[in-house]
C-alpha cells in the first residue's frame, strides 16, 4: 500500500510549479504499479489471479499497449499544500555594529494538484504566495565608508558614507579614529545593509496536458504578481519515446513578459544618482500628499527559454537524463533597489592631509553613489546531467548530477548534487548535499573606485555620463564564491491517501569556497536555512466516511444514513468547528480560506465619521490623526486536518496562513508632517503588506447527543501564538498597524457548541462559541479583544449534490486592550487600541456541493458570502464591505 | 585591492563569444548520442526502475521551493527566465 501510494504520488508530476525543471521531467518508459507487482522480491504467487496480473503486465508493457504514466487516471490526482520558510543569517557588519534590521527570511506557502479531466488530457494548477521581510544590501563601500552607522531617522544607510574616508597615494582607504583623530588605513569592505517592509508575492499557473501512447504535449501559462514586478508567462512543452520506451525526448519552449515598477526609497533617493534611468524616461515622478515626490522606476524585460532533453535508460539499474538549455534576456535586467558606490580619488592634486606625523599623505575621495546599471541583453547556456542508480543491496536509489551555465555576462558557474533516497519502513530518508561555484560577471566589483577626478557637467556636479562604463553592479550574488549544501528530506504516508514530507537545509556561501578557491572576501559570506513540510492528498483513495459503495455501512442504511453521517458537512463555508467524523479511525483534510475586505468611509458607532473628527479625536488625544486607512484586504488559509480515535471525540488542528494588505489615505486637515513620518515619505498613498504564519488551532470535540435527524457537540480549541505581533514597518523602525498583525500573540480558548439537523430536503443548524484571550498582553504589549459570536442558519437540498444556506451571524468583540510600548506613535485610528471590536451582524449566503460519484467522490465544497447588515464599531473604523469563505475537504 | 576600473565592461553577447564549435560540443554532450548504444532492458527487467525512489525527481515540491530559493541566491540557476513565473527576488 505505501509503495503505491508513493507511487502514485510521483505521478503528480503534473502538479509541478516549474514545466521545464527537472521536476517535471519524468521518464515514462516505465511501467506502474502491477508491472512493479511482478518483478519485485516477492515473487508472484501461484494463484490464478496473480498469474493472470503477470501476464496482463507483460502484455501492457508492450510497446504501444503499455500506458504512459501520466495517462493512469485516478491515482495520479492528487492535491499537495506546502509551507516553506526561508531565513538568512545577518550581514557581517564590524565595528561591534550590529545590523539594526532583522535578518532576511521568506514565508511560502503553496497548493498544487493534478487532475485528469478526461481519459487522455491532464490538468495542473499551482499556486504560490511568498512573503518576504528584513536586510538586504543596497550596495557595498569601504568599512571605512561609515555606510553602516546609525542616522537620525534611524531607516536610512548612509550611501554616500559619512564624510570621513581619504585614501592615499596608492588608493588604500583610511579610516578617522575618533579617539586620537588619526587615519589609519582600513581595507575592509562591508555591505552598506538596508531593509524594506514586508512584501508578498502571489503566482498562478496552470498546465493542460494531452497524452499519446508515446507521447505528451503540455500547454501551461501562468502570472506572477508583487507591487513592484508583473510577470506573465507561458509554455509549450513536447516528449515523445522511442526505442521501446527505453529513450524519451523531451523539448520545450517558454516564454516569460515582466514590468517593473519600483518605487526607490525616498530615504536614500536623494543621494543616489538616477541620472541614467532619467535620461531614458524610465524614471516617473509623481508628487506625494506630503509635498515631495514619489520616483518610480519602471522597465520591462522579456525571457525566452528553449532545452532539449533526453532520458535513456542504460540498464535495468540505471537511469540518464540529460540536456542543453537556451535563455535569451532582453530588457531592464536591472535590480532597481541596488546601487553601487563610485569614488573618485584624484592624487594628481593637492592632499587634503600632508604626510608627516605616521600618516602619509591623503586625499578626499569624491563619492557618487548610482543605481546599478547591466547590460540589457544576457544569453544563458547550459547543460546537465543527472544519473539514477538503483543500490540493490538497501533497495536505494543514489542521484547524482552536475550543471555547466555560462552566459554574456562572463559567469560561468558549476552545480554539483548528490541525493541518497534510502527507504526504511514506510520511511523514505533522503540526505543530500550540493555544491555550486560562480565566477563574477564582467561587470561587478564591490565599489568603483578610479584615480581621478570625478567626471562634471558644466554645473560642477557629478556627471554619470561622464564615466566611462556601459555597466557597473556591486549586487553580492554576481561575485565570484561558491557554496556548499546540506539537506535531509524525510517522507511517509499517513493512512490511507496521505503522505507527509518535510525538508531541511543548511546553506554556506563563502569566497573561498568558489572553486579553485579566493572569490569575493569573507565580508559577503552568508549563511541560510530553510525548512518545507508538506501534505500530499491523494483523492481518488476517498471512502468520503460511508458514502463510498463498496462501504457497507452505505449499503445498509442507504440514502437517510448518508445525509445523517453527513449533517454539518453542509453547513455554511464560514462556520468552525461544524461537523465531528463519523468513527473511530477516520480522518479528514480540508482546506479553508477567508477573504474579508473592509473599504469606503470611516465609521463611528453606526454612523460614518468625518476627518476633522478622526485629527482631533482619533488617536486618543495623544496626537492628532494624520492617516487612515481607506482599504484593507485579508487572505486567510487554514488547513483543516480532522482525525477520530474514537467514535465521541474528534480532533482537529488547524495551521493558518495570513496575508494583509493596507492603503492609507491623508486625513483633510491633518498636520503637516515631520520629517520622520514614516508613511509621508512613502508617497501620497501609503500601502503596507504583511503576511506568513498565522496562529495554530488545536481543537477537541466531543459528540454530545445523537438522534435520527440531530446532532450536538461541543469543541474545546485553544490558539498557539505562532503568528508574529512583531510586525514592523520599513525596517524595525515602527510597528505594523495593530490589525496587521499576523497573529494574536496570546495563548486562547475558543470553546463552542454546535447544533445540526434535517428532515426532509430541508437542514439546519446552529452555534455558539467565544475565543478568550487567557494572557493580558503579547510581548509587544496588547491582547486584542475577547469575542463572542452566535449564528444560526436554514439550508435546502437543492439537488443530491447541491444545497444553498441562508444564515444570521452575530459578532461582539472587545475592544484592544494593552498596547505598542513607547516609543510607539499612533499616525491613525488603525494605531490605537479602541478603534477595534464592536457589534456586528452579518447575513450570510452559501452553497455547498458534495460529488456523489466517480473519481472525486466524497470531495466537499463551499463557498459562502457575508454582508454586513448592521455594525457598531468602536472608536473609528474603516467600512466592512464583506468576507467570502470557501471551503474544501475529502474524509478517508 | 579593489582593481581601479576604467575600461569599459566588454560587451555582453554569448553568441558572438560562444562560436558554434561550442554549440555544436554541447549537443553531443546532451547524452544524444546515447541514443543507440544501450543493451535493450526487457518490460519485465524495469522493476526497480519503476520504484518511487528512482523518479529522477522523486520529491518536486520541494525541489521547485529550493530552486526558487537559488534563483534568488544565485546567478546561473536561471531564475524566472527558465521555468516561467518565480517573480524578481529582488531581495
Amino acid at each position: 500500500m505505501t509503495r503505491t501510494l508513493l507511487h502514485a504520488l510521483r505521478g503528480l508530476g503534473l502538479g509541478v510549479t516549474r514545466p521545464e525543471t527537472h521536476a517535471s521531467r519524468r521518464i515514462p518508459l516505465i511501467g506502474r504499479g502491477p508491472f512493479r507487482f511482478a518483478t519485485e522480491h516477492n515473487p508472484p504467487d501461484i494463484s490464478g489471479r496473480a498469474t493472470l496480473r503477470t501476464l496482463t503486465v507483460a502484455a501492457m508493457a508492450l510497446p504501444g499497449l503499455a500506458q504512459s504514466p501520466l495517462s493512469q487516471a485516478a491515482p495520479g490526482d492528487t492535491v499537495t499544500l506546502q509551507y516553506g520558510h526561508y531565513k538568512q543569517s545577518s550581514w557581517q557588519l564590524y565595528d561591534g555594529l550590529k545590523s539594526q534590521y532583522n535578518p532576511l527570511q521568506v514565508d511560502n506557502i503553496q497548493a498544487n494538484g493534478g487532475l485528469t479531466l478526461e481519459d487522455r488530457w491532464k490538468f495542473a494548477f499551482n499556486y504560490v504566495q511568498d512573503t518576504w521581510s528584513g536586510a538586504t544590501p543596497v550596495a557595498s563601500a569601504p568599512q571605512a565608508l561609515g555606510g553602516n552607522n546609525p542616522t537620525a531617522a534611524g531607516a536610512s544607510p548612509l550611501i554616500s558614507g559619512n564624510g570621513s574616508m581619504l585614501y592615499d597615494k596608492s588608493l588604500t582607504p583610511f579610516a578617522l579614529n575618533e579617539e586620537t583623530g588619526d587615519y589609519v588605513a582600513d581595507r575592509r569592505l562591508v555591505q552598506t545593509v538596508a531593509s524594506a517592509s514586508p512584501e508578498i508575492r502571489n503566482q498562478g499557473d496552470f498546465r493542460l496536458g494531452y497524452e499519446w501512447d508515446e507521447a505528451a504535449i503540455n500547454l501551461g501559462g501562468g502570472v506572477s504578481q508583487e507591487p513592484d514586478y508583473n510577470s506573465a508567462f507561458g509554455s509549450l512543452n513536447g516528449r515523445m519515446d522511442f526505442n521501446q520506451k527505453l529513450t524519451s525526448l523531451n523539448a520545450g519552449l517558454s516564454y516569460n513578459n515582466s514590468d517593473i515598477s519600483a518605487t526607490i526609497n525616498p530615504l536614500y533617493s536623494p543621494y543616489v544618482n538616477k541620472s541614467f534611468y532619467a535620461d531614458k524616461g524610465q524614471i516617473q515622478v509623481y508628487p506625494n500628499a506630503g509635498g515631495g515626490t514619489t520616483e518610480i522606476l519602471t522597465g520591462n524585460r522579456q525571457d525566452w527559454a528553449t532545452h532539449l532533453t533526453v532520458a535513456q535508460v542504460i540498464n535495468k539499474d540505471l537511469l540518464l537524463d540529460s540536456g542543453i538549455g537556451f535563455i535569451r534576456s532582453t530588457g531592464y535586467l536591472g535590480n532597481p533597489y541596488k546601487a553601487v558606490d563610485m569614488v573618485f580619488v584624484d592624487t594628481s592634486g593637492a592632499p587634503i592631509i600632508d604626510a608627516g606625523s605616521g600618516m602619509p599623505a591623503l586625499w578626499a575621495p569624491t563619492v557618487a553613489p548610482v543605481i546599478e546599471r547591466r547590460p540589457e541583453e544576457r544569453d544563458q547556456g547550459t547543460w546537465d546531467i543527472r544519473l539514477v542508480q538503483y543500490i540493490d543491496v538497501l533497495d536505494a536509489s543514489l542521484h547524482g548530477g552536475y550543471r555547466f551555465y555560462i552566459d554574456g555576462w562572463g559567469i560561468t558557474a558549476h552545480t554539483f548534487d548528490l541525493d541518497w533516497v534510502q527507504p526504511i519502513e514506510e520511511w523514505t530518508i533522503t540526505p543530500r548535499f550540493r555544491y555550486y561555484s560562480q565566477e563574477s560577471a564582467d561587470f561587478y566589483q564591490p565599489y568603483f573606485l578610479f584615480n581621478s577626478a570625478a567626471p562634471t557637467n558644466a554645473g560642477g556636479q557629478f556627471n554619470l555620463a561622464g564615466v566611462p562604463l556601459a555597466a557597473y553592479s556591486s549586487d553580492w550574488r554576481l561575485s565570484a564564491y561558491g557554496a556548499i549544501s546540506t539537506g535531509l528530506t524525510v517522507a511517509r504516508p499517513i493512512g490511507k491517501a496521505l503522505a507527509f514530507e518535510a525538508g531541511f537545509e543548511y546553506y554556506t556561501h563563502a569566497g573561498d569556497l568558489r572553486m579553485g578557491g579566493a572569490g569575493l572576501g569573507a565580508w559577503a559570506d552568508m549563511d541560510y536555512y530553510q525548512f518545507n513540510a508538506a501534505l500530499k492528498v491523494d483523492l481518488s483513495a476517498a471512502s468520503s466516511a460511508g458514502l463510498s459503495a463498496d462501504d457497507p455501512h452505505a449499503h445498509h442504511h442507504g440514502a437517510v444514513d448518508h445525509r445523517q453521517s453527513h449533517l454539518g458537512m453542509t453547513a455554511p463555508a464560514g462556520i468552525l468547528f461544524n461537523h465531528m467524523l463519523e468513527k473511530e479511525g477516520d480522518t479528514m483534510v480540508g482546506v479553508r480560506y477567508a477573504y474579508s475586505l473592509q473599504q469606503g468611509g470611516m465609521m463611528r458607532g453606526a454612523g460614518s465619521a468625518s476627518d476633522a473628527e478622526i485629527v482631533a479625536n482619533g488617536c486618543e488625544g495623544i496626537v492628532q490623526c494624520t492617516y487612515a486607512p481607506q482599504k484593507m484586504d485579508m487572505n486567510m488559509v487554514m488547513v483543516d486536518l480532522m482525525y477520530a480515535p474514537t467514535d465521541w471525540l474528534t480532533l482537529m488542528l488547524m495551521p493558518q496562513f495570513m496575508s494583509m494588505d493596507m492603503h492609507l489615505r491623508r486625513l483633510e486637515g491633518a498636520p503637516p508632517p515631520t520629517t520622520e513620518d514614516i508613511h509621508a515619505s512613502h508617497g501620497g498613498n501609503p500601502a503596507h503588506s504583511s503576511g506568513g504564519v498565522g496562529d495554530i488551532v488545536m481543537a477537541g470535540m466531543f459528540k454530545f447527543f445523537e438522534a435520527p435527524g440531530h446532532k450536538l457537540h461541543g469543541t474545546l480549541g485553544f490558539t498557539a501564538p505562532t503568528g508574529s505581533v512583531n510586525q514592523r514597518v520599513n525596517g524595525n523602525s515602527e510597528f505594523e498597524h495593530y490589525g496587521m498583525q499576523l497573529g494574536g500573540g496570546t495563548w486562547n480558548i475558543w470553546p463552542s457548541v454546535s447544533y445540526n439537523g434535517y428532515t426532509g430536503d430541508f437542514n439546519w443548524g446552529g452555534q455558539l462559541n467565544a475565543i478568550v484571550p487567557l494572557e493580558n498582553h503579547n510581548d509587544s504589549g496588547f491582547a486584542f479583544g475577547t469575542m463572542f459570536q452566535s449564528t444560526a442558519w436554514g439550508g435546502y437540498q437543492i439537488q443530491d449534490w447541491l444545497s444553498g444556506s441562508l444564515r444570521a451571524l452575530y459578532t461582539y468583540q472587545d475592544s484592544i486592550a494593552g498596547r505598542y510600548p513607547q516609543p510607539f506613535v499612533p499616525t491613525g485610528p488603525m494605531d490605537t487600541p479602541q478603534s477595534y471590536g464592536g457589534q456586528f451582524l452579518d447575513i450570510g449566503f452559501g452553497l455547498n456541493a458534495m460529488v456523489q460519484s466517480g473519481d472525486f467522490e466524497g470531495n466537499h465544497f463551499g463557498l459562502e458570502w457575508l454582508q454586513p447588515a448592521y455594525n457598531d464599531y468602536n472608536g473609528y473604523q474603516l467600512e466592512r464591505t464583506g468576507t467570502l469563505w470557501a471551503s474544501w475537504g475529502l474524509a478517508f | 585591492m579593489i582593481p581601479i576600473s576604467k575600461a569599459p565592461a566588454k560587451p555582453a553577447r554569448l553568441m558572438g563569444a560562444m562560436p558554434r564549435r561550442l554549440i555544436m560540443v554541447l549537443l553531443m554532450m546532451s547524452g544524444l548520442p546515447l541514443l543507440s548504444g544501450c543493451a535493450p532492458v526487457q518490460p519485465w527487467e524495469r522493476g526497480n526502475l519503476a520504484k518511487p525512489h528512482m523518479a529522477l525527481q522523486p520529491f518536486p515540491l520541494q525541489a521547485a521551493f529550493r530552486e526558487h530559493i537559488y534563483g534568488a541566491r544565485e546567478s546561473a540557476s536561471g531564475g524566472s527566465a527558465s521555468s516561467g513565473g518565480g517573480g524578481c527576488g529582488c531581495y
